[in-house]
């Protein structure tokens, strides 16, 4: 039986992982996504310091989140 | 402003402020010597091509390859440490955390730097990008090392930032001007809030999960490069755990090297200690238990099959061009067994027996090295023809094996009561004898292709001097670093002083005992 490549789901996928340039578009999307992310998670860490608290602490323990 | 603990003031800040001794310059000085030959080296490559490597059809990756999947592997150390301990709140961990990710980072990036050494010509680097296809596993390769690199950088950031405020609070005044700002600029305005620290745990913990994937993705992607083959010896499915596995052993070897290394030059007794030795070890003998089996597995089919294409790979590497590279990694990761497992297994009062002696380890190493020094040095024709026979050559080698072993017994009690060192020999087996399985990976296979003729591979003196400047670059980048930045993450320790503090002030009561069964007494007597 012959491979049914007329099908558009398989002309899809033959399309999809031969195509020169997909590769380095999948590349740019995954790092360029985790760079985003990454400065979104330091940016909301960062954003902590604006709460206005008057108590710091230089470590914490597991009583410190105790309440939330 | 945040407070320091005056014991962690003046162990790990205050010696990052102190002018640098001369042996911190001359390390750098020999250290930049070895990266300046390399990158010479690297532009007499870049001229004349890779003609001036040892690298030719069809052996088309050469220790440049070696290199990296040595280094991504000891990169694994940092992502088991430091995310699967944390995640699983192991309390031993925490002096450690930061050697590992460091080591993590800094792996990586060297790394990284051997595809730019093996590809030649760097430009087409960018080949990757402009014509990568989705099919090509080179391509996944390129995915999941860009996206291990981020976040192992990002992960070692977070675990530095409440440190790095702690430096930018307790700066002395004679600080200079530029250290300053890179702390003030790097602690983002960090102020220790309860609401701060709340986000920067739930963050760590996110990264923690996030990295134990895509650390497993690329090791077994890597392995993924050879097994999608048809190379012989390569289109192996236990390539992919055997190259896990592999790369978390030899991340703890690495990391016992750097971590006595580090407790060593700072004098860090107070916070890594033989406990830390102890726990490690127990991780390090089951990798090493674990390593062994894979190995066996992997041979195992090709000795079974005898296919025609892949048993001569096999062949090379037990008795043929290569089988000084196997039957070394072998006796590395055997000494290296040998050396955690042995001490731990002899009862105390074996001490005084005088095989348990470090003289009779002496008295048999000197008789191995006189048996093997007979075995190896050329014997006179007559003599030759009357002992060099087959029995009399292996009954040799087996006495030297039981010399070895009788050393290795002499020195037992030795290695149980100096943990450190005897982590560190087993760690420098492990890392000497990982690098050595990456070679029996990809060079037998190269070398002994379908249909062509077979070949050999010796590394060129170019990819030798490039491979000690990577070296050399890691080590650089470790002194400068922790030059900077204090090698024992402060906040981590202070928690987990408070924590232990804590716990040994409560007394666990003993376990409530069971009823007696009245049946089970009965005819018993009292």
């Amino acid at each position: 039986m012959n491979f049914p490549m007329q099908l558009p789901v398989f002309s899809f996928f033959y399309w999809l992982v031969n195509t020169p340039g997909l590769g380095g578009i999948c590349i740019a999307l995954l790092s360029g996504g985790a760079i985003i992310v990454g400065s979104l998670i330091v940016r909301w860490v960062q954003g902590g310091g604006d709460s206005g608290e008057s108590e710091t602490y230089s470590y914490p323990t597991p009583a410190l989140h105790k309440e939330e | 402003m945040l407070k320091v603990n005056p014991r962690d003031k003046t162990r790990l800040v205050d010696p990052l402020f102190a002018a640098p001794g001369w042996r911190f310059w001359l390390a750098v000085v020999f250290l930049l010597a070895v990266i300046g030959w390399g990158a010479s080296m690297y532009l007499r490559q870049l001229t004349y091509g890779l003609g001036e490597t040892g690298m030719d059809r069809p052996v088309y990756w050469g220790i440049y390859m070696v290199n990296f999947i040595f280094l991504i592997g000891v990169s694994m150390a940092g992502t088991l440490i430091s995310a699967a301990l944390q995640l699983t709140n192991i309390e031993w961990r925490r002096p450690i955390t930061r050697i590992a990710e460091t080591l993590t980072v800094f792996g990586l990036l060297v790394a990284s730097l051997q595809l730019l050494f093996d590809i030649g010509r760097p430009d087409r680097l960018l080949n990757v990008v402009q014509y990568g296809r989705l099919q090509s596993p080179l391509l996944w390769d390129a995915n999941s090392l860009t996206l291990y690199i981020l976040t192992s950088i990002l992960a070692l950031y977070l675990q530095l930032l409440p440190d790095i405020a702690l430096l930018r609070d307790n700066c002395p005044a004679n600080a200079p001007w530029w250290r300053r700002a890179l702390y003030t600029r790097l602690g983002l305005g960090w102020k220790g809030y309860r609401s701060q620290w709340g986000r920067l745990q739930k963050a760590i913990t996110v990264i923690s999960i996030a990295i134990i994937p895509i650390g497993v993705s690329l090791h077994t992607i890597t392995s993924w490069v050879f097994s999608t083959t048809v190379q012989p010896g390569w289109k192996s499915t236990i390539l992919g755990p055997y190259f896990v596995i592999g790369a978390i052993f030899s991340g703890i070897g690495m990391l016992f090297i750097v971590m006595t290394l580090a407790w060593r030059l700072l004098k860090l007794d107070e916070y890594i200690q033989a406990r830390h030795y102890r726990a490690l070890g127990w991780l390090f003998i089951v990798m090493s238990a674990l390593w062994f089996y894979f190995t066996y597995t992997e041979n195992l089919t090709l000795v079974a099959e005898q296919e025609a294409y892949e048993f001569p790979v096999l062949a090379s590497k037990l008795w043929g061009s290569y089988s000084f590279s196997f039957w070394g990694m072998v006796a590395l990761m055997v000494v290296a067994f040998w050396i955690m497992v042995v001490p731990k297994l002899l009862p105390a009062l074996l001490r005084r027996v005088v095989v348990f002696q470090p003289r009779f380890a002496l008295a048999s190493t000197g008789a191995a090295l006189v048996a093997a020094f007979f075995l190896i040095s050329p014997q006179p024709a007559v003599t030759h023809a009357a002992l060099m026979d087959l029995n009399t050559n292996t009954f040799g080698w087996l006495m030297v094996i039981g010399f070895v072993a009788c050393a290795g017994l002499g020195i037992s009690f030795w290695l149980k009561q100096h943990p450190a060192v005897s982590s560190v020999a087993a760690g420098a087996c492990v890392v000497a004898g990982m690098w050595l399985e990456r070679w029996n990976i990809v060079i037998p296979t190269l070398t002994h292709p379908r249909l062509i003729p077979y070949t050999i591979y010796l590394p060129s003196p170019v990819e030798i001097s490039l491979s000690a400047a990577s070296l050399a670059l890691l080590a650089l980048m470790f002194l400068v670093f922790f030059k900077l930045f204090p090698v024992i993450s402060i906040w981590e320790v202070s928690e987990g002083r408070v924590v232990e503090d804590a716990q040994s002030r409560v007394e666990i009561p003993l376990p409530e005992p069971n009823e007696p069964n009245p049946l089970q007494s009965w005819g018993s007597r009292r």
